[in-house]
């Protein structure tokens, strides 16, 4: 097959993805595809650049070298409030939510971060502003049912129990109704109980709200469930090490070495 | 009666340019301490208008608000193209701002039009009075307060809140960011032409840094994210030190000393956080209802 050519159910294409940080290359040569509506995980030891891929997709600085695409196109050099309005849409490791806004605020921003009134009408607040306002009020709480936030709506987003505030990130996400959802580490810092309803609510929004996701993820167990059928990518120092399926990973001798390190006696 | 009408007209003034200060530093977290010489640009502007071309003093004083904002850009766009934040960005509206004073300062005639440099801009006709500056208060509110709980507005909180976040969901920081820097400009802009028809001259000394520092008390003091603060607070700080006259030389550090108690148990600001709101009339009024309601039952 002519690698040239673009699969057009291919919703993210990442060629020789390569950057550097001084003398430090963090990603090197990474080359990855998403398809319309796959659930791809993403992992790899404490390091290994994973959040630094999201980064560079998301165009929080830019690559060294290397090619990004989004169906097809390339959004190389294209600020990062565009990207997200092209579609691609992301949670953080470090939560970052607007903390003194209540839940109910941070979701709605995800729908309005491009206000869909003009200036003028924001003074005067016409008839057809105060629709549009009531619309978005409709789908942020619709988003803030689906992950079970409605009863803290007007609590805010700081005060707002660990769990939850992952949750609330990923609803403010949806909200902005990406073609692709990057989730970085969602599960992290959750029990067991917590992991579980997280794998509900993710599956949930895979398979019923049909997103297309990339997932990075520690917890083992939630991303060879959740990626049952998809793929798995590993990276290591930079480098992608292994592509495959859960259970081509969980046996793949390299990716067992990366992460647990070599038996001397082997 | 006219003592009065002095601090009423002068605190009005100090609140119009508050509230504009208020939306660029409470709402969208950008400090500033030159909005002064926004308020010189739309004075002399709108000074010019009303004396030299006859225009209606209502309109002079837009087109002297339109004229500052679109000032703002000049430095509103490089500062923020190169993410200036926090003290940068209040140290290049602080430039802007000494050099806009300096520059009127210097200029005595400007093609044919005698600015009067130091000596200020004499003759203005007069046109400010105490109802003219309740009408432009209550507007200046109500528009202000309309901004920042539409959508762009709250894309302005976001911004202040974690810029990073709200960049990567879609917020252009740029257009934003001029925007609440040209609505924060209008309103120093009208507030700087009602000062100039009220005096009947202007000069640049009053456009030092000091009113500059001023307005950031106020909305400082008065609350992050918050209308009715700065409304509240700018109108004390011009109401403070006439009833401080007699110790004068101790007003300013009786300001100083406020200052730093304020900041150390309410560093958010007297009013931070606090949406100017109207719930509480309907919870008083739901009160009374309530209370008449059960009060004929029992009866």
């Amino acid at each position: 097959m002519n690698s040239e050519m673009i699969n057009p159910n291919e919703t993210l294409t990442i060629r020789n993805l390569t950057v550097d940080f001084g003398g430090v290359r963090a990603v090197n040569d990474v080359t990855m595809s998403v398809q319309k509506g796959e659930l791809v995980g993403l992992i790899g030891p404490n390091g290994a650049g994973k959040t630094t891929v999201f980064n560079l997709i998301t165009n929080a600085f830019p690559p060294t070298s290397g090619q990004i695409m989004l169906n097809g196109k390339s959004i190389l050099g294209v600020s990062p409030d565009q990207i997200c309005r092209l579609g691609i849409s992301r949670t953080f490791q470090n939560i970052r939510l607007f903390p003194q806004m209540t839940a109910y605020e941070n979701v709605e921003l995800g729908f309005h971060s491009v206000p869909h009134y003009s200036i003028a009408e924001a003074f005067i607040r016409t008839p057809r502003a105060t629709r549009i306002e009531k619309d978005t009020h409709k789908k942020a709480f619709e988003l803030l049912e689906i992950v079970n936030l409605k009863e803290h709506c007007d609590e805010r987003a700081s005060s707002l129990p660990y769990g939850l505030q992952r949750r609330l990130e990923m609803a403010r996400a949806m909200a902005a109704s990406p073609q692709l959802l990057l989730l970085d580490e969602p599960a992290a810092g959750m029990n067991e109980d917590e992991c579980k309803d997280l794998i509900k609510l993710i599956r949930l929004i895979h398979e019923t709200m049909k997103y297309t996701i990339i997932m990075i993820e520690h917890h083992m167990n939630v991303v060879m469930d959740l990626c049952r059928g998809y793929r798995i990518y590993v990276l290591s120092l930079g480098s992608l090490l292994a592509i495959g399926t859960p259970s081509e990973i969980q046996n793949n001798p390299q990716v067992i070495k990366a992460y647990l390190g070599e038996r001397k006696n082997a | 009666m006219g003592y009065i009408n002095a601090i009423l007209i002068l605190g009005g003034i100090n609140v119009i340019a508050s509230l504009g200060v208020a939306i660029l530093t409470g709402y969208t977290g950008l400090f500033t301490i030159g909005h002064a010489g926004f308020m010189a640009l739309g004075g002399y502007m709108s000074a010019i208008m009303v004396k030299e071309l006859n225009i209606p003093f209502p309109l002079a004083l837009l087109i002297g608000g339109v004229f500052a904002g679109l000032c703002s850009f000049i430095i509103g766009y490089p500062a923020f193209r190169s993410r200036l934040r926090g003290d940068y960005f209040a140290i290049a509206t602080l430039g802007f701002a000494e050099s806009i004073r300096l520059l009127l300062n210097n200029t005595k005639v400007l093609g044919g039009l005698k600015l009067g440099g130091a000596f200020g801009y004499m003759n203005i006709p007069t046109h400010t009075d105490v109802y003219a500056i309740v009408l432009i208060v209550i507007g200046a509110l109500y528009f202000a307060h309309m901004f920042v709980t539409s959508q762009y507005g709250k894309n302005c909180i976001a911004i202040s809140q974690d810029e990073v976040a709200a960049e990567m969901m879609g917020v252009n920081l740029m257009k934003t960011k001029l925007t609440a820097l040209f609505i924060s400009a209008f309103y120093c802009g009208i507030a700087g032409g009602l000062l100039g028809m009220y005096f009947a001259y202007l000069s640049p000394s009053f456009f030092t840094t000091v009113p500059s520092a001023g307005l950031l008390a106020a909305v400082v003091f008065g609350g992050i994210q918050s209308l009715i603060g700065p409304f509240i607070t700018a109108f004390i700080l011009v109401l403070v030190p006439e009833l401080l006259r007699s110790f004068a030389e101790w007003r300013l550090i009786i300001y100083g000393f406020l200052f730093v108690i304020v900041m150390i148990f309410r560093p958010q600001g007297l009013l931070g956080y606090v949406e100017m709101n109207f719930t509480f009339v309907h919870v008083f009024w739901n009160k009374i209802f309530h209370r008449n309601q059960t009060g004929a039952s029992e009866g």
